[in-house]
């Protein structure tokens, strides 16, 4: 991780530069170069995302937000291994992405538990496959420090179906951590809940991450504008679909911790926001004028 | 759980009594109009109790009614029990293989739409046993509908659980036994209600086809040419309440294994 106080230091500055930039090259987390998605479907080729360069550092959060249909989940689904690239290259930790792995922990949209197996059952099939190496002694303690880290330990018996939308999102995000993965990536993971459970998710994930030293990158797609400045150190603003490409990639230099109430009260803050509100919106001006 | 002796069950059985009531009263008119060439309820119920009396004498000359329903189901368990060990992995093998689906599809369509009891003469020249023989055609006949419904669940696996296992990496057998299995398994259970269904009507048939035992035998050896058509009547009721009872066991099963998503 970039350690900021260090350009407070005076020193030469040039020798600073260098440092940061050697070590963030080793911090590399994800690289994306020149990726570009197609699918054959009956009317042609269909084009959803066209040479996208993205390089995303070690604990860094980015969310990919635009509009539906754009190819934020495409483009995700290239660093998980889900969607093949058709032209360009996807690294994650270094290594060239051709299928999922357990260095990538993926939280789905609509959570995709099994509903024939127990919380507790759901998380240990999960790190049963992804670390075959470990005891069987060791997979029990990861599952259950898993299942306490979300509050849900109390409900490791119940199925799925009878657990409210939240509590499900959590049970993913357990499954997602518990095989710690370097990379965890996000697919519109509160897109289903009510603002308030969607406002403790939010902290929740944040304090999981936290716990692990802010050492994990997250890559989240999102609609939701403040849950993206909220929850991101850069914002990634798509261009429609199709081929969509990336239209700008806003920083959000607010410290942390973050505090949900305040923060709405920072002018940067606020900045951040309506300058967003614009990337997002001018698009649509543009689409009424058809 | 529901209580046995709740007002609603209460209900249900008054329903039920007055439907017997009125069945009885037609059966009863019928039997008054054929002058008793159809025995009434009355007649009919002594000879259900005749019939009941030492129902698992088994000598071999006298055989209890008891004897002759568990040979039939005997027959109907081991040729529906093959059945679905092979319709069972078979159907999920199409339903996950769309070269598996094309190759056995056509045949499938072809040999379902027979009537059960054109495959007992064969099973006979086969075996040359008139008891292997029925087995032979409950098997034949409790394969299609298992089949078919294993391949539309297999078919319907939705892509989330697909998914799942992707991005876990699961290993094959995983798949199939923490995914495929489990989805497929309510798909399953409806084919072999329907499958088992269908071997227990096909066994009377058979064994009237077959002689020696069971229910069928019964029915056209005793009742038909023994001139009883009370027995007749038993045996119908007798086929009836098992065939009920086993599609019930199959409805538990169903509602076990059915899930909330």
């Amino acid at each position: 991780m970039i350690d900021r106080s260090v350009i407070t230091v005076d020193r030469d500055i040039e020798e600073v530069a260098d440092a940061l930039l050697k070590q963030a090259a080793a911090e590399t987390s994800i690289e994306l170069n020149n990726v570009t998605v197609s699918f054959k479907t009956p009317k042609g080729v269909y084009t959803a995302v066209k040479d996208i360069n993205l390089t995303v550092q070690k604990g860094e959060i980015i969310s990919l937000i635009g509009h539906s249909g754009c190819g934020k989940s495409t483009l995700m689904g290239t660093i998980s291994g889900m969607v093949k690239a058709t032209s360009g290259e996807v690294y994650a930790n270094g290594v060239k992405v051709t299928a999922p792995g357990p260095d990538r922990g993926i939280v789905f949209q609509n959570y995709s538990l099994l509903p024939w197996m127990s919380v507790y059952k759901n998380i240990m099939v999960a790190v049963d496959s992804a670390l075959p190496n470990l005891s069987g002694d060791e997979k029990r303690v990861l599952v259950e420090s898993n299942l306490k880290m979300v509050h849900l330990w109390e409900h490791k018996d119940k199925l799925p179906g009878h657990l409210s939308g939240g509590m499900k999102q959590r049970v993913a995000i357990a499954r997602a951590f518990s095989i710690n993965p370097k990379i965890l990536l996000l697919d519109e993971p509160f897109g289903a809940l009510d603002a308030l459970t969607k406002s403790t998710m939010h902290i929740e994930l944040l304090k999981l991450w936290n716990l692990d030293n802010r050492e994990k990158t997250i890559v989240m797609v999102t609609h939701d504008i403040e849950e993206a400045i909220f929850l991101s150190d850069r914002v990634v603003v798509m261009n429609n679909g199709p081929a969509a490409t990336i239209k700008e990639i806003v920083d959000i230099p607010l410290s942390r911790p973050r505090n949900k109430k305040d923060i709405v009260h920072d002018p940067k803050y606020m900045e951040i926001h309506d300058r967003l509100l614009n990337l997002l919106i001018e698009k649509f001006s543009i689409n009424d004028e058809h | 759980m529901k209580k046995i002796f709740s007002v609603q069950s209460l209900i249900s059985f008054g329903y039920f009594c007055a439907g017997m009531f009125i069945l009885g009263g037609i059966w009863a008119g019928i039997s008054k109009l054929t002058s008793n060439e159809i025995p009434s309820p009355q007649d009919t119920w002594v000879v259900f109790k005749e019939v009941m009396q030492q129902p698992f004498q088994d000598d071999p000359d006298y055989k209890g009614i008891g004897t002759k329903l568990f040979s039939s189901l005997g027959r109907v368990g081991i040729g529906f029990g093959l059945g679905s060990l092979l319709a069972i992995p078979l159907g999920m093998l199409m339903g996950s293989s769309t070269i598996a689906m094309r190759m056995v599809n056509p045949i499938v369509q072809i040999l379902r739409p027979v009537s059960p009891l054109a495959w007992f003469p064969l099973g006979l020249a086969i075996f040359q046993d008139s008891p292997k023989a029925s087995i032979f055609m409950i098997f034949i006949c409790s394969l299609w509908p298992t089949l078919i419904n294993a391949a539309v669940g297999a078919a319907s696996v939705p892509q989330d659980h697909k998914n799942v296992s992707r991005a876990f990496g699961f290993s094959t057998w995983k798949y199939l036994t923490k995914i495929l299995i489990p989805y497929s398994l309510p798909y399953v259970i409806t084919g072999l209600r329907l499958s088992i269904g269908v071997a227990w009507m096909v066994i009377v048939a058979g064994e009237m086809l077959s002689g020696g035992m069971g229910l069928g035998y019964f029915v056209w050896e005793e009742g038909f040419n023994g001139g009883n058509v009370a027995k007749i009547l038993v045996a119908i009721i007798i086929i009836g309440i098992v065939g009920s009872l086993l599609d019930k066991c199959f409805t538990w099963l169903q509602q076990r294994f059915s899930y909330a998503a």
